[in-house]
């Protein structure tokens, strides 16, 4: 009896300082994470990468693009400074920008420092190998009323350099500068469309960033309608917004959904208010589950929390496991029929245990978190329903409601007149023949992209955004490493010259790199020593007026012109867009990105730059899922594995015999479960798969629950029945999320359970009823 | 420098009508009467370092349903024609479009507003004032932006049936004059220009 006593107290005591921990936790927000790549693994170890990624992401996490448009140019641009002018006001944001107020005399002097290091290839080629035409050329351009107009005076540059180099930066397509407002404009439908670029201060991955500013953007759009002006947006914020949105209305549902129609069915069949206290377990555990979470992981993220919301159908298995026995134990007592379950309970711990932690071995970070959060939550719903759940039911005695009972009597009466006609074996036959039959349709699918619901009208927007501006970044992108400066420029260049083929088949749109806007400390000394020679040819100049002394002294200073260093060159205006290609230099040499745009045809990207000295193609999303489609198959080995260790746990109380039995049944159903996705049509995706490997653990117990026949066959079968429709409800549910690897998983697991149920009455062998443990 | 000839046309589509007993409403149907100017053209280039201005001489077509020809005669021979489409250059195989993504975009933008008589972009680009009679009459811009102080402080237009002087001062001290004081008016073009158009 003491020991009675003392458990609820103990079990209050820790519960208090979980309580304690939780709120330490949550004092200083929420410690939710929305960040998709936090899920999947850091399948690179190599430092420079991991940093040139992060270098790459980070503005998808915090740009903001946005295009006004309208019909009229000045309706499109006031809009736009209105619109800039608020969203600078919200505090939200490092800058808003939508009109450009280039300071055109840093320009100048960028170009005129680098005259000789900032001169494109074809224009340093011509200068070596065709003088004459270089001069012939810059004649030309002093006449030409049209060449475009150059930012520094000829007297400054008489060869002309300066504007070669104005020229010979790549521009966006699509993109004009209204010169009157700074505003870049591009036309397009129809209308007007003013550039709008926000950074914002913190990232997507901040909880309540992403919902600010796509409440930010819709108050805009409010605005902007009745004014019949159209906002297009593109932003990783934006996707993050939509997916946090998604995970609470998700949460909402699958949690709530589950809670409500457990609790509706816990009065029905147990017709006592107090019966609702077998909630409490359910809420013990998700208190467990989100403390061990954030102080393992430091965070707990969304999808965890989604997934682990299914964690309530599992947890209410315990209470359930002996408020069940009141149908046979009368009177019932609470601290009786604990004890007589007890055995049961902790094999069935123990067993979901394994199953969950089983996924903590897969090299996905997402499913170590989900694994942890659910370990820990059941261990702490075990705890509260065995130590204090008693305490709080002491004074009840359960006459639960009879009707439970004849549904599970008449299902196995219904089981037995079967079995007369139709043997077991024959039956399992059949059973085979649809799993093969079923296998032989099933197909597998892995893609990065099933791990987030997008909606279609941001995915239309950022097409739209992507087409009216020309600017289409794509996730891969190239690192070039080199041992030095010079090394890294030749690699660079001879990159270039693949990526050039690419781009005249029409398979990219463009690319960055640091070789289009300096040049290599080698080009540099060259250029020098063919501008050297040019005297030999400018004498056409010098006919036309242009003073010899001026080109002299012009040609000396080129030549005393310091070597342009990279960090140099991109600290001018001009280099704005190539700033963050640059990694710098570490202990193995210098390093640099070259990014993309609008690549068609990812696979040619490989073709074409295999080979390449120091040139690696980083495409983690092409990564990730040739990893996806590997991790199935470690994550079958690990349901074997997790099979074999549940085959051992069992071994001890049920015999060899039982235990395989109880073990072969929960692979059976997986098998079926598999099956069934082929007939359905639905493909195995690597969620599924853990799914079911879930699956395996939680139908052990169903398993169990039959084999030991506590109360005889019906009162069994009812428990399990009663304990596989609460799990059901709450994975059930995850069936219907939006995010289609949340989907495959809740429909993996709730055909799962449906054919754990209807195989656990084989656990038991017929006639003689298990003996207890 | 293609505002030159920018400006040349800027002429031909001048803008709301102000207060002034020759008004810009006035001025644009008096330039935009032709169908076809057309004459010889010096331009001057006065460059701070030089003590004479760099001299080049040419013919213009200016085509009210077409665009602009602009052939330059010496110190070099290069033909230049300016339409709807963009900019082109004659070289031994024809009409050769010139890259509108270049530097100097946003002065083609500039010179397409004029040419397509965008009269809201220019006047947001520019401050205009007007003055004189329809036989002698003067227009001075200023630019408005701060983009286009920095690079020239103003604009002078003047002429009387036809644009006969565009001067152009730019911010760092160099200036480039534009003369074109023998234009004649045609009802059509000739098929030598004709075909120059079209091609």
């Amino acid at each position: 009896m003491s020991i009675e006593r003392w458990l609820p107290r103990g079990f209050l005591a820790l519960l208090l300082v979980m309580l304690a921990i939780a709120g330490w936790q949550w004092q200083r927000g929420a410690p939710l994470s929305a960040d998709l790549m936090a899920l999947v693994p850091g399948a690179t170890e190599d430092a420079l990468v991991k940093r040139a990624e992060l270098r790459v992401q980070e503005p998808l996490n915090r740009e903001v693009l946005v295009l006004v448009g309208h019909a009229e140019r000045p309706q499109a641009l006031a809009l736009a400074e209105q619109l800039a002018g608020q969203w600078q006001a919200s505090g939200l944001f490092e800058h808003v920008q939508w009109s450009l107020q280039t300071d055109l005399g840093a320009v100048r002097e960028q170009l005129l420092a680098g005259r000789v290091a900032m001169l494109s290839a074809a224009d340093r080629t011509q200068l070596r190998e065709r003088p004459a035409a270089f001069i012939e050329q810059r004649m030309q351009s002093l006449f030409d009323p049209f060449a475009g107009f150059s930012l520094v005076p000829a007297q400054d540059d008489w060869l002309g350099l300066t504007g070669r180099i104005q020229n010979s930066q790549p521009k966006p397509v699509n993109i004009e500068l209204d010169t009157a407002s700074g505003a870049l404009i591009a036309q397009a439908d129809g209308r007007q469309w003013v550039l709008l670029r926000a950074r914002t201060l913190g990232t997507a991955f901040d909880m309540k960033l992403p919902l600010l500013v796509a409440e930010l953007l819709a108050d805009a759009r409010r605005q902007a309608e009745p004014q019949g002006a159209q906002l297009l947006a593109a932003s990783g914020l934006l996707y993050a917004a939509a997916g946090q949105q998604q995970a609470s209305r998700e949460i909402t549902w699958v949690g709530g959904g589950a809670t409500l129609s457990i609790l509706l069915l816990l009065l029905l069949a147990f017709r006592r208010w107090r019966a609702l206290l077998a909630f409490v377990p359910v809420l013990t555990g998700m208190l467990f589950g989100s403390v061990v979470c954030v102080a393992l992981f430091g965070h707990m993220h969304v999808m965890t929390l989604v997934l682990g919301s299914s964690l309530i159908g599992v947890a209410v298995d315990y209470p359930l496991h002996y408020l069940s026995k009141s149908w046979s134990l009368k009177p019932w007592r609470s601290w009786p029929a604990v004890r007589l379950t007890l055995p049961g309970l902790s094999l069935s711990l123990a067993t979901s245990c394994i199953g969950y932690l089983a996924l903590a071995f897969t090299p996905f970070p997402a499913l170590t978190q989900i694994a942890a959060f659910s370990a820990a939550g059941l261990i702490g719903a075990y705890l509260c329903a065995v130590c204090l759940l008693p305490a709080l039911l002491g004074q009840v005695e359960l006459k639960p409601a009879q009707w439970p009972l004849r549904i599970a009597q008449a299902l196995t009466n219904w089981r037995e007149r079967l079995l007369r006609r139709v043997p077991s074996a024959v039956l399992l036959v059949l059973v085979l023949l649809f799993c093969a039959a079923g296998l032989w349709q099933l197909d597998t699918r892995n893609d990065i992209r099933q791990w987030v619901a997008s909606p279609p009208q941001l995915q239309e927007q950022a097409q739209a955004v992507a087409r009216i501006t020309g600017y289409q970044p794509t996730s891969q992108f190239y690192l070039v490493r080199g041992a030095d400066p010079e090394q890294l420029f030749q690699r660079l260049q001879a990159l270039s010259a693949k990526l050039d083929e690419l781009r005249d088949l029409g398979k990219l749109k463009g690319y960055l790199s640091l070789s289009q806007i300096v040049a290599s400390p080698e080009q540099q000394a060259q250029t020098r020593q063919a501008l050297a020679h040019l005297s030999d040819y400018w004498q056409p100049l010098v006919e036309l007026g242009v003073p010899q002394a001026g080109l002299q002294t012009q040609l000396q200073q080129l030549q005393t012109l310091p070597p342009l260093s990279v960090e140099e060159a991109l600290a001018g205006p001009l280099a704005e867009a190539w700033r963050p290609l640059w990694l710098g230099q570490d202990a193995t040499g210098v390093a640099a990105i070259v990014s993309l745009q609008g690549l068609s045809d990812a696979s040619l990207l490989r073709l074409q730059t295999d080979g390449l000295d120091g040139v690696q193609l980083v495409d983690r999303l092409g990564e990730l899922n040739q990893l996806f489609a590997a991790t199935q198959i470690s994550a079958a080995e690990l349901k074997l594995l997790s099979c074999a260790l549940i085959l051992v746990l069992l071994a001890a109380p049920f015999g060899l015999r039982g235990s395989l039995r109880i073990v072969a049944l929960p692979l059976l159903a997986a098998l079926c479960s598999l099956a069934s996705l082929g007939w359905l049509g639905q493909p195995l995706t690597l969620f599924s798969l853990f799914g079911l490997l879930l699956v395996t653990a939680i139908s052990v117990d169903y398993a169990i629950l039959m084999h030991e026949r506590i109360g005889g066959a019906a009162v069994s079968l009812l428990g399990t029945l009663l304990a596989a429709l609460t799990t059901w409800l709450s994975f059930g549910l995850l069936a219907l999320s939006q995010t289609p690897a949340v989907s495959n998983f809740g429909m993996a697991v709730s055909l799962g359970l449906i054919f754990s149920f209807l195989l656990a009455p084989w656990a038991a062998a017929r006639e003689t009823p298990a003996v207890q443990p | 420098m293609k505002r030159l000839c920018a400006l040349f046309t800027l002429a031909l589509s001048l803008l709301s009508p102000l207060a002034q007993a020759f008004s810009l409403d006035d001025l644009q149907r008096q330039l935009s009467a032709p169908a076809v100017v057309k004459g010889p053209f010096i331009q001057e280039k006065h460059l701070r370092a030089l003590p004479q201005p760099l001299l080049s001489k040419g013919q213009f077509v200016l085509a009210r349903e077409h665009g602009l020809l602009w052939l330059l005669q010496t110190p070099l021979r290069q033909d230049y024609r300016i339409d709807a489409n963009g900019i082109a250059r004659r070289d031994p195989s024809g009409w050769q479009r010139l890259p509108s993504a270049s530097a100097g975009a946003e002065q083609n933008r500039l010179f397409f507003a004029v040419l397509q008589g965008d009269s809201a972009g220019l006047k947001r680009d520019f401050e205009l004032s007007l003055s004189g009679d329809a036989t002698h009459w003067q227009l001075q811009l200023t630019p408005r932006s701060l983009l286009l102080k920095q690079i020239f402080t103003r604009i002078d237009i003047s002429g009387g049936q036809f644009v006969e002087q565009i001067q152009l001062s730019e911010t760092q001290g160099d200036s480039t004059l534009l003369r074109m004081t023998d234009s004649h008016g045609a009802a059509a073009l000739s098929d030598t220009e004709r075909s120059d158009f079209v091609d």
